[in-house]
């Protein structure tokens, strides 16, 4: 009996232990069909406004972001398997198209407007450069159906991840059961990209008083204060407006920009004004890529800007800068650039594990 | 010793009840007091049902053949009383093409009632707030990927009125904001001015018919001949929404 006692008795001290020790596993953990995931915590630099993204609406995790991760670099996304998002979005570049005015799309076909990078799209309330887009969630949507980007739809998609075990099992463990459906991805692509974050490039570095800067870039950072912030705000380096900066349309394009989204002539030609971080690393430039070169931009507001009814006074009649302001402007654009984001293994191609073994367990 | 074999017991015993009690619900449980609600839609041409590629006339004497008919119900309310529904549940595409689809059935509390209204089409909020599921699926063939919304209603078809390739016309009405905003609340009185009883367990039949003819004619005349397609938000959308707002009639109620 006594026996009998003390195994029940160590029984019940077991279970206990057991049941402590699942309370506090889920205390870090989120279960769903008994499948536990990871929560991630989004990542907000210090400085940076509030978020437009509802995280709440989509919790960030491990398993999200890994399948978010995995969906971006997959070729299954588009109709022939050539045109991932990272085809025209690649880390090096900040996830712009590097050198390239339009990217390549499917069939030999080009884009109308030049790819931007993707970076802090947590605080961006419109996405395009029209702002078509009024989520992060669905802008996949665009690229993906597009014939001249990735031409394929989002049905079949479904049919070419479901045939693959390991997705099945990354959705199952990122969702909780293996149904794959346009909601998930969508969200879990979301949770890589709203992950980009662009925070810790020279200029930040310098924010925080951890380097000095050169006595160009010190000088530049002055003279963008003076003659770009009001448009390139701090610390995101956009406001978010749309405007027009006095660049004709290119015939045979003729993209109207705004105008084509809200259907009035007051839009004609604004473009949604982008962020200047990583700007050394997303050549070439402007919504079409006319420019390729940071000189050859400054140079457009210095004395290209073409009048129109609707371009924006503040570039109307030029932004006054001499050959040595150009330099030293363009000296502080280039402290923009994040290589911790551009070189972060996280954001890589998730296939291609070796050439970023140093840095992964 | 008893007392103690007891305590270990419960203990887990209880940490499980309490884990079950706090476990948040997805589920909006209908109470005991809900009856069912079923609406059935049925398209037509004036008097004559719609069938899809059959050829009618409309009020502009333009031949045309509807190839696709899909509209948004959402927001279902009779008199001011909502559905027992969870948000996410609370919309429903009508699809000629799938005959189930023009069937609606939803829990509501038991009562009588006098009117049913609802919403043509997918409020603001749905619009902005990402991806969805269910109905709102973007697969449904129902959202804009290129200037983010839904296509609220859609009329696509044939007519040698219009100058389009393959004599196509298409109407895709969308639109949420501001001056483009297309969505309409559709409010309508049973017939005979006298309540009908929803009891508790049972249900309320009532018979929606959606004529299709209003599409061209309502306030505006919409020929097709002058619009063969209409696919951006804008005034044109505007039109046309006005004008379908009133394809809706009640056939007959049941209780």
């Amino acid at each position: 009996m006594n026996v009998k006692r003390s195994t029940l008795s160590l029984y019940f001290i077991i279970l206990i232990t057991t049941s402590f020790g699942l309370m506090a596993d889920s205390c870090s953990k989120k279960v769903k069909n008994n499948i536990a995931t990871t929560p991630l915590q989004p990542d907000i630099p210090e400085g940076f406004p509030k978020p437009v993204y509802d995280f709440e609406n989509n919790p960030l995790t491990e398993e999200g972001f890994a399948l978010g991760r995995k969906l971006f670099y997959d070729g299954r996304l588009s109709i022939d398997g050539n045109f991932p998002c990272a085809s025209c979005h690649q880390q090096f570049a900040a996830f712009s198209s590097y050198d390239h005015s339009f990217s390549h799309g499917f069939n030999n076909a080009f884009t109308t407007r030049n790819a931007p990078g993707l970076f802090n799209e947590a605080w961006q309330s419109a996405f395009h450069l029209d702002g078509g887009i009024n989520n992060l969630e669905v802008q996949p949507l665009a690229p993906i159906t597009a014939p001249n980007e990735m031409a394929e739809s989002i049905e079949n998609i479904i049919r070419k991840l479901n045939k693959d075990d390991v997705y099945r099992q990354m959705f199952r463990s990122a969702f909780g059961d293996d149904a794959i459906t346009s909601q998930r991805m969508l969200k879990a692509l979301a949770q890589f990209t709203v992950s980009l974050v662009s925070a810790d490039s020279k200029y930040d570095r310098f924010k925080k008083g951890l380097l000095a800067f050169t006595p160009y870039e010190e000088r530049g950072y002055a003279l963008f204060k003076q003659k770009c912030a009001t448009c390139h705000t701090e610390p995101l380096f956009t406001d978010g407006s749309f405007r027009n900066i006095g660049l004709p349309a290119v015939p045979g394009i003729d993209d109207l920009g705004r105008m084509k989204i809200t259907g009035d002539p007051a839009d004609s030609l604004k473009f949604k004004v982008p962020s200047l971080r990583n700007v050394n690393i997303t050549v070439p430039y402007m919504h079409d890529g006319r420019f390729a070169s940071l000189e050859a931009c400054l140079q457009h507001y210095n004395n290209g800007v073409v009048k129109s009814a609707t371009v924006d006074p503040l570039v109307a009649d030029g932004i006054h800068l001499s050959n040595t302001e150009v330099v030293d402007m363009v000296a502080f654009l280039r402290t923009l650039t994040d290589t911790t984001l551009t070189k972060n293994p996280r954001f890589a191609d998730p296939e291609h594990k070796a050439i970023f073994s140093p840095d992964r367990h | 010793m008893k007392k103690l074999v007891l305590w270990m017991v419960m203990a887990p015993v209880t940490g499980l009840c309490l884990s079950f009690m706090y476990s948040p619900s997805a589920v909006n449980h209908p109470s005991s007091k809900t009856g069912k609600l079923i609406i059935s839609f049925r398209n037509s041409v004036d008097a004559l049902p719609l069938e899809l590629n059959k050829t009618y006339i409309n009020s502009l004497q333009e031949p045309f053949k509807v190839t696709r008919l899909k509209y948004y119900i959402s927001h279902i309310e009779l008199d001011n009383t909502s559905a027992v529904i969870t948000p996410d549940a609370n919309y429903f595409l009508v699809n000629e093409e799938a005959p189930v689809s023009k069937t609606i059935t939803v829990p509501f509390p038991a009562g009588s009632y006098h009117r049913i209204t609802f919403l043509l089409g997918v409020d603001s909020l749905r619009n902005v707030s990402g991806a969805q599921s269910g109905a709102l699926d973007p697969l449904n063939g129902m959202f804009w990927t290129w200037n983010s919304g839904y296509i609220m209603a859609k009329l696509e078809g044939r007519s040698p009125a219009s100058s389009l390739p393959l004599q196509q016309f298409e109407f895709h009405i969308g639109g949420f904001q501001g001056r483009d905003n297309v969505l309409k609340k559709i409010s309508l009185a049973f017939p005979g001015g006298k309540p009908f009883v929803l009891k508790a367990g049972k249900t309320l039949t009532i018979d929606i018919n959606a004529n299709i003819q209003k599409w061209f004619q309502g306030p505006r005349s919409i020929s097709i001949a002058t619009h063969p397609s209409c696919t951006t938000p804008g005034s044109l959308a505007k039109q046309i929404a006005d004008n379908y707002a009133e394809m809706f009639s009640i056939v007959s109620v049941t209780d």
